[in-house]
């Protein structure tokens, strides 16, 4: 009998998987998975992806339309060429804040419990979701952009304009982190909302994005010149307007990189640490 | 394959501090009568199906000290600040037995699960699925379980096909074998005709036929269906409760939870009832509902002279409740249909018509009203 069973044993299945190699594989076909989750999600919702949208048509149009006129006339710059590159962080920004509500009530279903009792890498249900966010953005990015050049933007590239909407889509991917943490943390999806109004506006309105810092008051200068819209708002608008890359896009490549190093690990921790 | 399984479940290990069985093996229950030894031995386990064979034998190193017990938990605690969820739970569910946890809403049912599945973190005492401590194994226990009921759903926006999917493909089953699978769930639960509708626009009972189905992609050792049909119709109910006992008969270990008395009667072999994270009672539902005493004669009659009439038949020979104005009696009969029958008897020659009568075992309703100190029934049952 018990030959039997020691000749079985050398069969064994080896999916122990305690090795790094067998976890990280294990790890990136977890997130896989909850990618293609999030991602059907997502195309069973378009009111996502036409709300993110719509947000950036109207910030196009009040801007452009209601302001432009005279922000671009006191800057002397052609503003419409100003706004679309600005409006592009934007959209990247608010697709960061649906990361953090979308997470936040896919958190208080039932299904995460389940989740959590499968032997499954419990990064991937947070990565899945910034992935899926991620492309949603770029989606989104694209409409936004095809808009702008009917309201008669011009890219002056094609790769130019696949640089910008790349580095904007990498911007609301970092922040999709950050919104992650707040959700993991927070919870509620209602509180989630409102606390997000606290990094959203100061971020958008207070930023490089919609006019230029030369026009706000000293004070508020500093903060404006290198908070990450505003060097990403600068960075993108280079690429799209193709004036030449400077300093702003190392600056959010960096920011980037540090919103992901401190995230990431934070959202993983607090996820892992919740009841 | 009777001799490999068999090779598999040595004979039983000496414990310091014998849980809770099931099985005959097990000590008995302190405060219950020995429970009659109608239960699995270890050499039944060799019925668990072919489909068992990989789980079971992956698991050989670390079950070489345990017998066929698949879900054990020994002196578990949990308190949530103030609140003593759990206080001192333990009992061990061999293959292909199914445990009732019963108790009413905040009783500690689902916390008890919680911590059993890896979900909440134990404060006291161990517990070990298939032979893997839950504390220091998670990984490895998440391999052998399956969750279903409250507190783990699924997901809303998917199809049950998707679901499925989903969490196939997260308990790595390789993908060529997906498929496969997948549709002989969907085929052998009937779940052809929502498979691909967004579980949203499901019913409840295919919803919950799903949660459960997707707690069984991985074919697990230990299932735990928690209050899986609260909120369901009866059909619903009972086309589950099937499936309950099919899976049973498979030799999966069920841990049940539920509110309702009659379903952990009709699933369960054991029964644990939790009142305020307590075990007021545990047995099997035939014990327990025989602890609580006699069978009711319950007897209908057309009108309240008539009922007087045969209250005077046989007020000297029984004890029975019966309202004035009602046309009911509720006798207390200790002799079973030889006894009810001369009670009938004797109320036919007293020239009252019977309308209806029936013979009646104390319900779990009884026992649980009596042992948790809620209001007792009015079926004259009193706590022991």
């Amino acid at each position: 009998m018990t030959g039997i069973a020691e000749s079985d044993k050398a069969q064994l299945p080896t999916h122990q998987g305690t090795d790094l190699a067998g976890g990280l594989r294990g790890a990136v076909s977890d997130t896989m998975a909850m990618l293609w989750r999030d991602s059907v999600r997502t195309l069973r919702q378009p009111e996502m992806l036409v709300f993110a949208v719509v947000m950036g048509v109207f910030f196009l149009v009040l801007f452009n339309y209601v302001f432009g006129g005279s922000i671009g006339a006191g800057a002397q710059i052609d503003y419409l060429q100003f706004l679309v590159p600005g409006v592009l962080v934007i959209t990247a920004l608010q697709g960061a804040q649906q990361t953090s509500l979308g997470l936040a009530a896919d958190l208080s279903e039932g299904v995460t419990d389940r989740f959590r009792s499968l032997p499954m890498s419990q990064v991937a249900v947070i990565a899945g979701r910034t992935l899926a966010d991620a492309a949603r953005n770029l989606a989104g990015l694209i409409l936004v952009a095809l808009v702008a050049f009917l309201m008669g933007y011009r890219f002056t590239s094609f790769l130019g304009a696949i640089a910008a909407i790349a580095l904007a889509t990498g911007v609301g991917f970092a922040f999709s982190w950050l919104g992650a943490a707040i959700a993991v943390k927070v919870r509620q999806p209602d509180m989630v909302g409102m606390l997000s109004m606290f990094w959203l506006f100061p971020l958008m309105l207070a930023s490089t994005a919609f006019a230029p810092a030369d026009s706000m008051p000293g004070w508020l200068q500093p903060f404006a010149k290198y908070q990450p819209i505003s060097v990403a708002s600068d960075a993108v608008r280079e690429l799209a307007n193709g004036s030449g890359v400077d300093s702003s896009l190392f600056l959010t490549l960096g920011w980037v990189v540090a919103l992901l190093a401190l995230f990431v690990p934070m959202s993983v921790a607090l996820y892992r640490k919740v009841i | 394959m009777h001799s490999v399984l068999q090779g598999l479940w040595p004979g039983r290990g000496s414990r310091v501090r014998p849980p809770t069985s099931i099985g005959a093996q097990g000590a008995p229950r302190r405060d219950l009568p020995p429970s009659g030894g109608t239960y699995l031995k270890a050499n039944e386990a060799s019925q668990v199906s072919d489909r068992y064979m990989d789980i079971v034998s992956t698991n050989i190193d670390t079950m070489s000290t345990s017998n066929s017990t698949v879900i054990e938990a020994q002196g578990l605690y949990k308190s949530f600040e103030e609140i003593k969820a759990v206080q001192d739970l333990s009992f061990a569910i061999p293959a292909g037995k199914v445990l009732g946890l019963l108790g009413p809403n905040g009783a500690g049912k689902t916390t008890a699960v919680k911590m059993l599945t890896t979900l909440l973190p134990i404060d006291q005492g161990s517990a070990s699925i298939a032979g893997f401590d839950v504390a220091e194994r998670p990984e490895a226990v998440r391999r052998v379980i399956g969750l279903a009921g409250q507190s783990a759903a699924v997901d809303e926006k998917l199809t049950p096909r998707e679901n499925l999917e989903l969490f196939s493909w997260l308990y790595k089953i390789p993908r060529k074998e997906r498929r496969a699978r997948i549709e002989g769930l969907i085929d052998r639960f009937d779940m052809t005709e929502f498979a691909d509708r967004p579980v949203a626009k499901c019913s409840g009972g295919q919803r919950r036929r799903l949660d459960v189905v997707a707690a069984l992609v991985a074919q697990p050792q230990a299932l735990f269906l928690d209050e899986p049909t609260t909120g369901l119709d009866p059909r619903s109910r009972s086309e589950l409760w099937d499936a309950v006992q099919a899976l049973a008969a498979e030799g999966t270990a069920i841990l049940l939870t539920s509110q309702y008395l009659e379903e952990a009667d009709r699933l369960s072999d054991h029964v644990i009832v939790l009142d305020k994270g307590r075990e007021v009672a545990a047995g099997s539902p035939e014990a327990l509902k025989k602890r609580m005493g006699q069978d009711v004669l319950e007897i209908h009659v057309s009108s309240e002279d008539d009922r007087s009439t045969a209250v005077g038949a046989v007020t000297e020979s029984a004890v029975m409740t019966s309202v004035a104005g009602s046309q009911q009696l509720d006798i207390n009969v200790e002799g079973g249909a030889a006894q009810s029958l001369q009670l009938l008897r004797r109320i036919d020659d007293a020239g009252v018509s019977i309308v209806d009568f029936q013979l009646r075992r104390p319900t779990l309703d009884d026992v649980f009203l009596a042992l948790t100190g809620a209001p007792t029934s009015d079926s004259g049952v009193t706590p022991s």
